[in-house]
């Protein structure tokens, strides 16, 4: 399974990542996910949320989760961006792609990958301004 | 008898603790240094910063640990020079 994995502060391009999508003639499903920035947070407004991430730690414990994701799953591939420090409300901050023959475990995988990421990937956030 | 001399005077364990996001807060600072005695495991280590930050006690039901890139339960046995990171239930996406 080919994989790819970005955690940055740059700005996601989600022009620029579906157009770096390549699936080979197998392929038939590709599953995109974006997470986006909320603009309340508990019901108040906000104007972005703080990233922060143990990045080292973050990175193998999504290369984890991409091995469970390919021992359970035929996948192609699986491309994962997520944005740390600043995000502006109504900007993206984890992208995720799943390519796999059919729709079942591309689906399947991306709601898995995204699930654990969130029981496991050390990564925080705090809303900007506090409340 | 040799090992029993080399027991008495094994030195101590060293470790470095990091602390993130909002525990970094609770804590007043960002890392640590520990001294255990050989043999300690994570969770006597836990029980000695709870002590000593207490404000860190209140979120030891939610807390995760890792040592190096991995989570460990309270069993792990330390060893010297290990990196102990201590942190909030995470938050990612």
């Amino acid at each position: 399974m080919r994989r790819e994995l970005t955690i940055s502060e740059e700005r996601i391009d989600e022009q620029a990542l579906s157009q770096g999508r390549t699936m080979s003639r197998g392929m038939g499903a590709a599953v995109c996910f974006l997470g986006v920035v909320r603009g309340t947070e508990e019901e108040r407004p906000i104007l972005a949320l703080d990233y922060e991430a143990f990045k080292p730690m973050a990175e193998h414990q999504f290369q984890l989760l991409f091995d469970q994701a390919e021992k359970r799953w035929l996948l192609e591939s699986v491309r994962l961006v997520h944005r740390l420090g600043r995000v502006p409300a109504g900007e993206t901050s984890l992208w995720i792609e799943v390519v796999a023959p059919h729709r079942e475990e591309a689906f399947a995988a991306c709601q898995f990958i995204v699930s654990e990421m969130k029981r496991v990937v050390p990564i925080w956030k705090k809303a900007f301004p506090l409340a | 008898m040799t090992g029993l001399i080399a027991a008495c005077y094994s030195p101590a364990v060293q470790v470095r603790i990091h602390f993130y996001s909002y525990f970094k807060d609770l804590a007043g600072l960002a890392e640590v240094t520990e001294s255990l005695a050989p043999g300690s495991r994570l969770e006597d280590l836990l029980q000695k910063l709870y002590l000593r930050f207490p404000k860190l006690a209140a979120m030891k039901k939610s807390a995760l640990v890792a040592v190096g890139l991995d989570y460990q339960g309270g069993d792990y046995v330390l060893a010297e020079g290990d990196e102990v990171s201590l942190f909030p239930p995470v938050q990612g996406g």
